[in-house]
């Protein structure tokens, strides 16, 4: 038995982005965080926007959400004006504790899903994520890694293995899992290059550091040239009291 | 967290039959929440906060008003703006309490209307609106003034037939500021971030040279005068001209439905930009006066900050003077228009203006319809080219304002409603309150008297307007 896992889909309501075609199938097995938002410019108050716009966007997230339930999910709705896009997904993705967030993008079926394991953190989550969404459903999942200089072959092993037992624990079963793995290549550009032969990419978040924060995050990066939807498995949320300060939900 | 859910609701219709919108059920430290799971991100943080109190500010205290302060007072000016200081100190307070009891947008309209009803609230949102028009009209003469100066320091002289070039100049910078605003969907917050940064730094420096220099550091004489050369009376009514300069916490009131933590940064903004540029503005005049006497500043007009960089620091000190003044007067104008336009959602919100009031632009986003509102009305008061009949009519329906934000505090704590549970309590009350309210009317009677006459006169409109259009829409505890 594998618990939902919680899976932020973030659309831009009224800017006639919709909820991409296979989307539902992807999430059938999740808690789908289902966030309208809507990025209004800075001359403009947020309850302006909400007295002229409410009722159509609801109406469209209603939409969304039915097709949603329909195919298994559970859903979680919310409709937020704001200035600021980025904080507001980021304030979701904290208050519902997502494990993982969908960039939304159309896909055909899920047969395909292609796994990007960095490092040993974040690894129990990513297990999570995999084996609650694509456990049971005939998926294949390929665990794919791009070793680094200062790693050996039985380091990856032992790395991958760990997340292969994992997914075990999770109840996904293991002959649907393959392995891959590179050296001497970006990550980046490998992971976009090989997702091309995938339905799905599912990748984790990476740690904020001055080459994310130039060329923006890896996830992003990916999503950029791969044209399929990429769910980006968030960190584990710091444990500061100032984080949950805000929370506040019914 | 401020839970007001048990409140009375807003009732009545205009004569439209439109009804006040429904308030929130929940304000948190970083959304407005209404019901059906709808969030309204909180997006402004304590440094945007004070920017747009300091940079609503600043740009008149110091870039236009020194010169006809000093005209008026003499070197007792500076007392004249310390006045003006301790009697927004003492309205900031009163507001900073109702801001952190109900963070809402609309500022002074929505505490008044709330706690004193619908009436009043007609009187201040109407008040308010027509009140920063009148103020960004002000600036933008005073912005038109520094482009001229500008032109002049590279050797261009405008004429342009009978109008004043600063006039034209003003009026294209009010259009284009207008239309910058319905149009433009770039980072405009950043931006008046930087401006306000900027511009400290330069006062910082220029001024930090002034004081050394008045102290004799530098040994140059500097020029002795009398404190009171013009004698007390004039003290008193060049307070009332330059408390245009503390119109601008205010105006952090009126986006407090978008400022994050509210109830740390609302009172933190608008006190901490009051004490600011209070004290920027006392060192100012107090090095502008040292520099050259009263009456030759006086001499000087709108731009004598110019030549009191000039004369301390030669050619850069002008240039970073007249760079200052028109970054100071441009934030200025644009944060009024944009306050301005907010306070007319405010009110349309209510039903005290026409819903179509507040629409929105589909193609930008933007509510095209409040910043006409606004910028119309700045136009043409821009063409009247009187400084000060605009500076005081700004700051008359300001005071007006501020000393029933005063009362809406005394009634508030007196009759302390259940939603009335304001997370930062001003000290000194019922005191400190009252003062506050009685010295905020006690200025307006130094003013003109076209100034008093014309906000007397839209006052009374303002009424006029509310007893016609909305008589039934309740407000009181709508919280």
């Amino acid at each position: 038995m594998t618990e939902r896992p919680s899976v932020l889909v973030p659309i831009r309501v009224l800017e006639d982005e919709s909820l991409p075609e296979g989307t539902t199938e992807l999430l059938a097995k999740a808690h789908v965080v289902l966030l309208g938002y809507h990025v209004i410019p800075e001359q403009t108050a947020p309850g302006q926007a909400r007295m002229q716009f409410e009722d159509q966007a609801l109406s469209r997230l209603d939409a969304y959400e039915e097709l949603l339930v329909d195919a298994g999910a559970t859903v979680d709705q919310r409709l937020v004006f704001t200035h600021d896009a980025q904080q507001t997904i980021d304030r979701q993705i904290a208050e519902y504790d997502c494990l993982a967030a969908l960039v939304p993008r159309a896909l055909a079926a899920v047969e395909d899903v292609l796994v990007a394991v960095r490092g040993t953190v974040g690894l129990d989550r990513l297990a999570r994520v995999v084996g609650g969404l694509f456990a049971d459903r005939g998926i294949d999942v390929t665990l794919y890694h791009v070793t680094s200089e200062d790693e050996s072959d039985a380091d990856v092993e032992v790395l991958l293995d760990g997340v292969i037992d994992r997914m075990d624990e999770n109840g996904f079963d293991t002959d649907h899992v393959d392995t891959r793995t590179d050296r001497d290549v970006k990550p980046v550009d490998a992971i976009a290059d090989l997702a091309e032969t995938y339905d799905v990419v599912v990748m984790g978040e990476s740690d904020s550091s001055l080459s994310t924060f130039v060329f923006g995050m890896p996830a992003d990066q990916v999503a950029e040239r791969f044209l399929g939807p990429v769910l980006v498995v968030q960190r584990e949320p710091a444990a500061d009291p100032e984080a949950s300060d805000a929370d506040d939900q019914p | 967290m401020a839970d007001s859910s048990e409140t009375g609701e807003g009732t009545g219709q205009n004569i439209e039959g439109e009804r006040p919108e429904p308030e929130p059920e929940t304000v948190t430290e970083e959304t407005t929440t209404h019901d059906e799971g709808v969030e309204l991100e909180r997006t402004i943080g304590l440094v945007g906060g004070l920017a747009i109190g300091i940079g609503t500010m600043i740009g008149a205290g110091i870039f236009v008003f020194p010169g006809l302060a000093a005209y008026q007072a003499g070197p007792a000016a500076a007392l004249s703006f310390a006045i003006g200081g301790v009697i927004a100190l003492l309205v900031a307070l009163p507001a900073s309490e109702l801001a952190t009891a109900m963070p809402r947008s609309g500022g002074g309209y929505y505490f008044i209307s709330r706690s004193l009803g619908t009436a009043g609230g007609a009187i201040v949102g109407l008040g308010l609106w027509l009140g920063l028009v009148f103020a960004a009209a002000f600036y933008l003469v005073g912005l038109g003034h520094y482009v001229v100066a500008v032109l002049d320091e590279i050797g261009v002289a405008l004429t342009l037939g009978p109008i004043p070039p600063h006039v034209v100049l003003g009026l294209i910078a009010g259009a284009a500021l207008t239309a910058l605003s319905v149009g433009g969907t770039e980072r405009t917050a950043a931006l008046q971030n930087g401006i306000v940064v900027i511009l400290l730094v330069i006062l910082t420096g220029v001024l930090t040279f002034g004081v050394l220099d008045a102290l004799g550091v530098f040994g140059r004489q500097s020029v002795p005068d009398t404190f009171f050369s013009k004698g007390y009376f004039p003290v008193l009514s060049t307070a009332a001209l330059v408390f245009t300069s503390y119109l601008g916490f205010a105006q952090v009131a009126t986006v407090a439905g978008e400022i994050k933590q509210p109830s740390r940064n609302l009172p933190l903004a608008m006190i901490g930009s009051v004490i600011i540029v209070t004290v920027f503005y006392a060192v100012t005049i107090l090095v502008a006066t040292s520099t050259f006497g009263a009456d030759r500043l006086g001499q000087f007009g709108e731009t004598a900050m110019v030549n009191v960089g000039r004369d301390l620091l030669g050619l850069p000190g002008a240039v970073l003077i007249l760079v200052a003044g028109l970054l100071a007067t441009f934030s200025s104008a644009n944060a009024s228009i944009l306050s301005a336009s907010r306070s007319i959602y405010a009110l349309s919100r209510d039903a005290l203006l026409p819903r179509k009031a507040s629409e929105i632009n589909l193609k930008y986003g933007t509510p095209h319809v409040a910043l006409a509102m606004a910028g119309g009305p700045i136009l043409v008061l821009v063409a009247t080219d009187s400084v000060e009949i605009l500076a005081e009519v700004a700051s008359f329906l300001h005071l007006v304002m501020y000393a029933l934000i005063c009362v809406a505090l005394l009634v508030l704590r007196r009759r302390d409603p259940d939603w009335y549970e304001p997370d930062f309590r001003m000290p000194g009350a019922p005191a400190l309150p009252a003062i506050g309210a009685v010295a905020s009317i006690a200025l307006i009677p130094f003013m003109n008297g076209a100034s008093i006459v014309i906000g007397i006169v839209i006052m009374a409109l303002s009424y006029g307007w509310y007893r016609y259009y909305a008589p039934d829409i309740r407000l009181k505890g709508d919280i």
